[in-house]
């Protein structure tokens, strides 16, 4: 089974700070790291690739030191791995993003029988490259499973969903987006590490390798633009008070009588 | 009787009807609400898109809702809501209409059929917002999502692709009272059906939580990662006991083990509008207070008075949680 594995470098987002003047992220000192789910996805497909045999290739698009992020898959157990890199590539909204993916994808021989995807990443969080690329290649997607199995040609898989446990069939070539249950990533060792670093190669696609033109890519293939980045105004600010549990605790109790949670009482205890 | 306009097909908002569930429903009667504000400032009419099994019953409840349209695609193979053969299905719909905006409720099924739609239709899309505006002069549609983890808000605009698509967080919008004397025109759109084979359904069991109990609650306690010990997390049931209400909690308490998913408020869980919140031990990160940001009244205890949860609090209370808890529970019990 050939699994291709769509990862993205991002910044490790609880440690982002932000310039409160210029409403931008401060970058600078702060760890890139892959995005959680899509290790999640690698482990699967190295799960996967364990009972079924088959290759990996991991692909990202991003700057060129998204190389870093692939070497850490290639030490993961990838096969081989694929970096998206044009200057012109930058600024893509997901439309954009999702279509250098899936030209990539498409380009790949033989064509993978399962596209792997995080479910969403933790920068952006919106988690539509993995739909759109299945919609692009054609692909049928499920999105969020949780446990993935092969019966024959096709994938049994389940998601937890709107409160619903659901189990499909799928035939493949397809297209999974992976929730956190699915795996737990297993820990890389050092010497793999750092030979990932040191002897393996990286495959580097630019636009034209892709036959790709600008107007496809990066912001003139987008269709959205985020034009402003403001913090949410706080919407009210209520007194705030200090004092010993037990003071806190009586006005907390005067707070809950005043809106008729509680029944007001004479006083007496 | 009120005469009924007809807009021109590209002034159209339109939204996406999910009625499976009651809370799928209740934010499909939520997008209604706002998009019969945001047609107002674009002169547009409202149309709600309604595909599956014996339908009717909602296109109705839409009407009376606000919806001045509802299309309707009734056929025994969209019974299950399946992303590939909706997504070419409502390709076709907007191809022929021209819809200026088009949401949907930021659920599982939402943010994973729009993408697909939005790609197909080769326009913008964007996700899980928590405002919509029309800017006055360009007459685009401000989409305010979060963004890295939800300490910014970015406002999103689509400009030159249409429709300007959005999924929207539930619990942000209030739907509109039942109106009892509606009007509103039901349509049935001629299309072909392609059912898409390659996905199936094998089963669909519901998880055994109750459904909607933290919605609906009139007190929600919530505990965060401040509360500590799984113990001390169980003294939120005490107290929301002793309050008739229920208990939520935020991601890192969740991811923590101190209770299960289910429970979990936030960006990427419920969203609550209770009469009253205390919220305990949860520094206020922006992914977990867009959950919480209906309430009509939040009282947050925490120890660091510079947490920015006092910021959103009506009441906050400076100290130890579980000091507070315990003597909270105590002086409860001791009233009733």
């Amino acid at each position: 089974m050939d699994i291709v594995v769509c990862i993205k470098q991002v910044p490790d987002v609880p440690n982002i700070r932000i310039d409160e003047h210029r409403m931008t992220i401060i970058r600078e000192g702060v760890e890139s790291i892959i995005n959680p789910l899509d290790c999640v996805a690698l482990e699967a497909a190295v799960d996967l690739r364990e009972r079924q045999g088959g290759r990996i290739t991991v692909l990202s698009m991003g700057p060129p030191q998204s190389e870093e992020a692939l070497r850490e898959a290639l030490a993961f157990g990838a096969d081989q791995a694929i970096l998206l890199t044009d200057p012109a590539f930058g600024g893509a909204d997901t439309l954009a993003t999702s279509h250098v993916l899936a030209t990539a994808i498409s380009m790949l021989k033989p064509f993978p029988d399962l596209v792997l995807c995080g479910r969403q990443t933790i920068d952006s969080d919106t988690g539509h490259v993995g739909p759109q690329i299945a919609e692009e290649l054609d692909l049928p997607q499920v999105c969020g499973v949780n446990e993935i199995d092969l019966q024959g040609d096709s994938l049994v898989v389940k998601r937890l969903y709107d409160g619903f446990l659901d189990t499909f069939r799928v035939n493949t070539p397809a297209l999974l987006t992976v929730s956190q249950e699915l795996s737990s990533p297993h820990h890389i060792p050092l010497a793999d590490l750092e030979r990932a670093f040191s002897d393996r190669e990286i495959i580097r696609w630019a636009m034209k390798d892709l036959n790709l033109k600008p107007e496809e890519v990066g912001l003139g293939g987008s269709a959205t633009r985020a034009w402003k980045l403001h913090k949410a105004a706080p919407k009210r600010r209520g007194e705030v008070v200090t004092g010993s549990p037990q003071s806190l605790v009586e006005h907390l109790i005067r707070k809950l009588e005043a809106l008729s949670i509680l029944d007001e009482e004479s006083g007496n205890e | 009787m009120k005469k009924v306009e007809m807009n021109s097909p590209s002034k159209g908002i339109w939204v996406f009807g999910d009625y499976r569930h009651y809370f799928q429903n209740r934010v499909t009667l939520q997008l209604i609400a706002k998009a019969k504000t945001l047609a107002q400032r674009l002169g547009a009419e409202v149309t709600v898109v309604v595909l599956g099994e014996e339908v009717h019953q909602y296109a109705m409840e839409y009407v009376a809702h606000g919806a001045d349209v509802v299309m309707v695609v009734d056929h025994p193979s969209l019974k299950n809501f399946q992303v590939e053969t909706y997504s070419r299905l409502v390709a076709t719909l907007v191809e022929d209409y021209r819809p200026e905006v088009f949401l949907a409720g930021a659920t599982p099924f939402g943010r994973e059929f729009f993408p697909r739609l939005a790609k197909r239709l080769k326009t913008g899309l964007s996700t899980d917002c928590i405002a919509l505006e029309v800017d006055a002069e360009t007459q685009l549609l401000l989409q305010t999502t979060p963004a890295f983890g939800g300490d910014l808000l970015a406002e999103v605009i689509t400009q030159n692709h249409r429709p300007q698509m959005a999924t929207v967080h539930p619990g942000v919008f209030e739907e509109r009272i039942h109106d009892s004397r509606p009007v509103g025109r039901i349509i049935y759109p001629e299309v072909d059906i392609h059912p898409d084979e390659r996905v199936q359904l094998v089963c669909s069991r519901p998880e055994q939580s109750k459904k909607g109990y933290l919605e609906n609650a009139a007190v929600v306690i919530v505990g965060g990662r401040g509360i500590g010990s799984g113990e001390q997390f169980q003294s939120l049931f005490d107290l929301a006991e002793l309050l008739q209400g229920e208990v939520g909690a935020t991601r890192p308490a969740v991811d923590a083990g101190l209770t299960g998913e289910d429970r979990l408020l936030g960006q990427t869980g419920k969203s609550v509008k209770p009469r009253l919140l205390i919220t305990i031990g949860t520094s206020g990160a922006l992914q977990y207070t867009t959950g919480i940001q209906g309430s009509e009244t939040i009282i947050a205890i925490n120890r660091d008075a510079q947490a920015p949860i006092f910021k959103i609090a009506d009441l906050g209370l400076v100290g130890d949680a579980h000091s507070i808890l315990t003597l909270l529970v105590e002086k409860l019990r001791k009233r009733l």
